[in-house]
């Protein structure tokens, strides 16, 4: 209840506790830690998120890469950066349209937190998620294939900071307004196969055409195989800063258009 | 919250989508600490009117205020004043009832060492306690309702949105529910209840506004809004034996304007309920019939909602309101006796 309240005219105003920015922050942080704990448990084992977020990334490297004499390095390289990619991306298209059409988004956004802490939270899941996925090939490259990793901690940042801009597309993607996870996938899906074509995990970097290069630039999976490829084999095949600046870069540029996309529901009633 | 003062405003609120007008330029008020009725038949516009209140949908147009902030401009210290009960029981199918809980705890920040105890006291006033750890997806449909306002009430929110909270429910389920509105509003909170049901607005509500094609037709309590159809009174009959062309008869009694038959009753509208009396008395001498039932009854809210949505009073309006409660037998061709019966949707006896 209220803590205090006062009369202002003919209309109440019920007068909170007031609270810092700090304090806001502080609770909206919590507020988006349940929302992701609460996703993890309801959505993680569901079908569509091991089909889209578990198979598929695995599918890909062994449809496109095993016998082509790639080395253990480039192999690890190339699955982790398909993992991040997949599964992160998944987890949005996934849980968005399911709570949209079961109406328990509704209770996110009804109560006191703002739109960015809800995609915040919704973004953490398919973080999770993506890191979890790609700890098999690289656990399966350490131990078996006695793959060595050039720089561990820059490899941890390749798959926090891919899964983090990963996730975000995968909201970006689910915030169109739509109620049927088909609706949604079949578009990402679309959208996702080209992006593996210019982004340097089957074709690198160095071999491209001239337009597919300039092409991938705009593909944020580009700057993840990169810096990737220095996390594992040690050489990449643009500057290492870049593809720094670009994973946060690209997490800020999917979540905007989120929101706006959410206004549009807002609006449309969805 | 003090009483008197409105805790909810809209003013010539208005959404439209494309070329549906689903609400047209409402406004009203809701006073801080009473129960508030909307009531209106499907897609007249009132879940729609619900969900621009609790900021789920943008208005095409007006103004909307909740405990005194602007939903548009300050959505979020709105959302701190409100809970939800939406149309759809929208609970985690997959989390069991107290995991439920714990979420909406945790998304309304209620301090950790509080959580449990609230959880706990909500589930034993929902009679969940001892299925607490069951997923929700084995619970009855009445058993989510419950939980979906137990949800609602976690953080004990000063103003409570309900849409449709008992529809489709089973009498115990929409009894318990009642009873937790009474008492939540006894305590201070605001509600705001949509329903179709005439019954349970007429039951629970201080004052109804009845909304139909997206407008509001009349705002008041139901009392106030029954005196306005004074001319829409009754009175129901019934005879021990049915006889050939009685409706004829009875139709035909001087200030009856309607008649329509309901299970063994008669119901016969009148402005002047007393005037027919004598007159039914004799109709059942000279026929030698046996007055079983005799009640007058006065408007009710289901006749004032039809009245205000363009409908046709009088005719087909049975239904629970304006069953009489205190009938009486009586002898074939006497007089009425002591203790006539009135409807309950009545104020005067016969």
């Amino acid at each position: 209840m209220a803590d205090s309240e006062v009369a202002r005219g003919a209309t109440v105003t019920i007068q909170v506790r007031d609270e810092s920015l700090l304090e806001r922050i502080v609770a909206e942080a919590a507020q988006a830690w349940a929302i992701a704990v609460k996703d993890v448990r309801i959505y993680y084992l569901t079908p569509p998120m091991i089909m889209f977020g578990l198979l598929m990334p695995f599918f890909m490297f062994f449809s496109f890469s095993v016998g082509r004499g790639l080395g253990a390095e480039t192999s690890v390289a190339r699955m982790l950066a398909l993992t991040t990619f997949f599964t992160a991306s998944s987890a949005g298209p996934v849980i968005l349209p399911m709570e949209r059409r079961t109406r328990t988004i509704d209770r996110m956004l009804v109560a006191p937190l703002s739109l960015v802490t809800m995609l915040l939270g919704k973004t953490l899941v398919g973080t999770f998620f993506g890191i979890a996925v790609s700890l098999v090939p690289l656990l399966g490259g350490l131990a078996f294939f006695g793959t060595r990793m050039a720089d561990p901690l820059l490899l941890a940042v390749g798959l926090v900071g891919g899964s983090l801009a990963f996730s975000a597309l995968g909201i970006l993607l689910a915030s169109m307004p739509a109620e049927s996870p088909g609706a949604i996938m079949m578009p990402s899906t679309l959208l996702r196969w080209p992006l593996m074509f210019i982004s340097g995990v089957f074709i690198p970097l160095a071999d491209m055409a001239p337009w597919t290069r300039a092409a991938s630039y705009i593909s944020p999976l580009t700057y993840t195989q990169d810096l990737l490829n220095w996390a594992v084999i040690g050489a990449g095949a643009q500057s290492l800063t870049l593809d720094l600046l670009a994973l946060p870069l690209s997490l800020a540029l999917f979540l905007v258009p989120a929101m706006k996309l959410h206004d549009v529901s807002r609006r449309l009633g969805y | 919250m003090p009483e008197g003062s409105s805790a909810i405003e809209a003013e010539r609120l208005t959404k439209r989508y494309g070329d549906l007008l689903a609400v047209d330029g409402v406004s009203f008020a809701v006073q801080a600490g009473e129960i508030f009725g909307f009531l209106g038949p499907n897609g007249a516009g009132k879940s729609t009117t619900v969900r621009m209140l609790t900021t789920l949908l943008e208005p095409t147009s007006g103004r909307l205020l909740v405990g005194g902030f602007d939903v548009q401009r300050q959505p979020y210290q709105a959302k701190r004043q409100l809970g939800l009960v939406p149309e759809e029981s929208n609970v985690y199918t997959e989390l069991s009832a107290w995991d439920n809980l714990m979420f909406s705890a945790q998304l309304y920040r209620v301090p950790r060492g509080e959580r449990e105890r609230r959880a706990a006291d909500q589930l034993r006033t929902f009679d969940l306690y001892e299925k607490r750890h069951v997923k929700a997806q084995q619970y009855s449909k009445g058993m989510r309702r419950r939980l979906t306002i137990a949800m609602a009430l976690i953080h004990q929110p000063a103003i409570l949105f309900l849409d449709e909270p008992t529809s489709g429910l089973d009498v115990q389920s929409a009894q318990t529910i009642k009873r937790t509105v009474r008492e939540l509003n006894g305590n201070g909170t605001t509600i705001f209840l949509t329903t179709h049901q005439i019954e349970e607005a007429n039951q629970l509500c201080d004052r109804v506004a009845i909304i139909s094609h997206g407008r509001i037709a009349a705002v008041d309590s139901p009392e106030r809004l029954k005196q306005t159809l004074e001319s829409v009174q009754a009175v129901e009959v019934a005879f021990d034996r049915a006889g050939p062309g009685m409706e004829a008869v009875l139709r035909g009694l001087a200030g009856v304007t309607e008649i329509a038959k309901q299970g063994d009753k008669w119901r016969l509208y009148t402005a002047e309920p007393p005037a027919l009396l004598p007159l039914l008395f004799d109709f059942a001498r000279q026929r030698d019939l046996r007055i079983i039932t005799l009640n007058t009854l006065g408007p009710s809210l289901e006749d004032v909602f039809l009245h205000v949505t363009g409908q046709k009073v009088g005719v087909g309006t049975g239904g629970g309101e304006g069953e009489g409660v205190g009938g009486i037998g009586m002898g074939k061709g006497m007089g009425m006796g002591a203790g006539m019966g009135q409807g309950r949707g009545g104020r005067r006896g016969g």
